[in-house]
C-alpha cells in the first residue's frame, strides 16, 4: 500500500467512525405501567404522531397483523406513554391486517 | 408485519403499507374517516407481489412460485417486510421487499404514478457495495432514514437471527446512500447493533426477531433506535436439597405423562390425515381436534401447572417480547 492509498484508507475509516453512534445500553419501554410489546408475537414498533399533537407516538404491529397505539403523554423530561389501545379503522373497529 | 405510515396514493391522507407473513405487501388506505380495510398491493398484471412462498387464502395452504424471479434467485424467498420508497426520485413510490428467509432485499419499480401505481413483475435485487444486499441474520424489517443528513435516504435493516436455537440472534444495520437522488448507491453496512450472542442470565437486550425504527425519541437532536424483539435468557438453577431433587423428579415424570398424552392425540390425527391433500388434511385435522378439545384443554392446564411447580427448582429458558430503546449518546451527524 503506497502512502496515498494509506491516507485515503485512514480518511475513509475516520469518516465511518464519525458516523457511528454511541448508544446507551438498551432499556425496555413501558406504556401505561406495562412493558411495551410484552406478550406480542414479533412486535414491530414504528414512530408516528397518531393524534396530531406534534409528539411521536409508538404504533406496534405484530405477526398476527394487529396494531396498537401507545400515545406519548405531554410534558418534558423522559418521554412517557399511555397504555396501548388498538388502532381502529374507519369502521371504529380494530384495524386488522388479515394474516395467514 | 412492519407498518409504515406514508401517503402511498397521494390523496392527502396517510396510508399504512405493510409486508405481512402471508408473503405480500398490503395497503390500508387512509381517508377522512380513518383507515380502510387492508388490501393486497398488486403488480401491473393484477398478480400478488411475492418473492416465492406465500399463503394462498383461497386454497388455504402455503404455496411457492418462481414467476417473479430473475435468473440467480434462490427460489426460497418469503417476503414479510415492505417499504414504500421513491427509488428513482421520479415522484412515485416504488417498493422495497425484505426476505425473511435470507438477507436479500428486492425492488419493484412503480411504472405509473402514486394515484395509479403500476408495479413491475420481477424482483430486482438491491445492491450494496456492488453486491446483492445480504443482511446478517435475514431481514426482519426495513426503514428509511437520512442518517448523515446529506439529503439522501439511507437504509436501515434489522434482522431475525436464530429465533429459537442457540445460534446468533439479530442485529441492526445501516446502509449509507452515496448515490444521487435518481440513483441510490448503498455502501457496505455499518453495524448499529451487533448480532446478539444470546446466553444472558436476564433480559438485557433484544436478541431475536429485531424490528427497528429510528427517530429522535427524547428530543435531544440525535437519532435513537427503537427495537421490538424477543429476549432470550436463562436463569441459573439453584442448588437443590435431596428432597427438592426428588420433587423435581416427580414433576418431570408428570410432565412426561402429559406430553405422552399430547403425542397420543396428535399421532392419531397424523395417521388419520396421512395421504390427504393439504386442504382435506386441515379440515380433517380440525374436526379431530374439535372432538378432543376438552382433553386438549385439560392437558394444557396440567402442562401449565406442572411448569409452574417446576419453575422454582429448574428455571426453563425464557423467551419474551419487549420493545427496547437505544438512546443515542453521541453527537451523531443528525444533531
Amino acid at each position: 500500500m503506497n502512502y496515498r492509498t494509506m491516507i485515503a484508507a485512514l480518511a475513509l475509516g475516520a469518516s465511518l467512525d464519525a458516523q457511528m453512534p454511541k448508544f446507551a445500553p438498551p432499556v425496555r419501554l413501558e406504556a401505561g405501567g406495562k412493558l411495551l410489546g410484552a406478550e406480542r408475537l414479533y412486535p414491530s414498533p414504528v414512530y408516528h404522531d397518531v393524534n396530531g399533537d406534534g409528539l411521536a407516538d409508538i404504533v406496534v404491529g405484530d405477526l398476527r397483523g394487529h396494531l396498537t397505539v401507545a400515545l406519548r403523554e405531554a410534558g418534558t423530561g423522559i418521554p412517557r406513554f399511555a397504555a396501548e389501545t388498538p388502532l381502529n379503522g374507519a369502521d371504529q373497529r380494530p384495524l386488522d391486517f388479515e394474516n395467514w | 408485519m412492519s407498518p409504515q405510515f406514508v401517503d402511498f396514493n397521494a390523496d392527502g391522507h396517510l396510508d399504512i403499507v405493510a409486508g405481512i407473513f402471508d408473503g405480500s405487501p398490503h395497503l390500508s388506505r387512509g381517508s377522512a374517516a380513518g383507515f380502510r380495510p387492508p388490501e393486497q398491493i398488486l403488480d401491473k398484471d393484477g398478480h400478488r407481489i411475492v418473492l416465492n412462498q406465500f399463503w394462498n387464502f383461497a386454497a388455504e395452504q402455503w404455496e411457492t412460485t418462481t414467476r417473479c424471479d430473475l435468473p440467480g434467485a434462490s427460489g426460497k424467498g418469503h417476503l414479510t417486510s415492505a417499504l414504500a420508497f421513491d427509488w428513482e426520485g421520479d415522484g412515485d413510490f416504488d417498493l422495497l421487499l425484505g426476505d425473511h428467509k435470507s438477507g436479500r432485499v428486492f425492488r419493484r419499480v412503480n411504472e405509473g404514478t402514486n394515484a395509479k401505481s403500476v408495479f413491475s413483475t420481477k424482483n430486482e435485487p438491491v445492491l450494496a457495495d456492488g453486491r446483492a444486499i445480504d443482511v446478517p441474520g435475514t431481514v426482519a424489517t426495513l426503514r428509511l432514514v437520512d442518517w448523515n443528513r446529506d439529503g439522501r435516504p439511507d437504509l436501515l435493516a434489522s434482522s431475525m437471527g436464530d429465533a429459537y436455537g442457540e445460534q446468533s440472534g439479530g442485529g441492526v444495520y445501516l446502509f449509507l446512500n452515496g448515490g444521487s437522488e435518481k440513483t441510490p448507491l448503498y455502501a457496505a453496512p455499518l453495524t448499529l447493533v451487533e448480532a446478539s450472542p444470546k446466553g444472558q442470565a436476564a433480559p438485557t437486550r433484544p436478541d431475536s426477531g429485531l424490528y427497528a425504527d429510528i427517530a429522535d425519541h427524547d428530543g435531544d437532536g440525535d437519532l435513537d433506535l427503537l427495537v421490538g424483539a424477543y429476549s432470550h435468557w436463562s436463569i441459573r438453577p439453584p442448588v437443590l436439597t435431596s428432597e427438592q431433587k426428588q420433587r423435581v423428579k416427580e414433576i418431570k415424570a408428570e410432565q412426561k405423562a402429559i406430553e405422552d398424552g399430547f403425542d397420543a392425540i396428535f399421532d392419531a390425527i397424523g395417521k388419520a390425515t396421512a395421504g390427504l391433500d393439504q386442504k382435506a388434511a386441515r379440515k380433517k385435522s380440525a374436526e379431530l381436534r374439535a372432538e378432543k378439545v376438552e382433553e386438549l384443554k385439560a392437558l394444557t392446564a396440567r402442562r401449565h401447572a406442572a411448569s409452574q411447580k417446576l419453575a422454582p427448582f429448574d428455571p426453563s429458558p425464557k423467551r419474551e417480547s419487549f420493545i427496547w430503546l437505544y438512546e443515542n449518546l453521541a453527537a451523531s451527524p443528525a444533531r
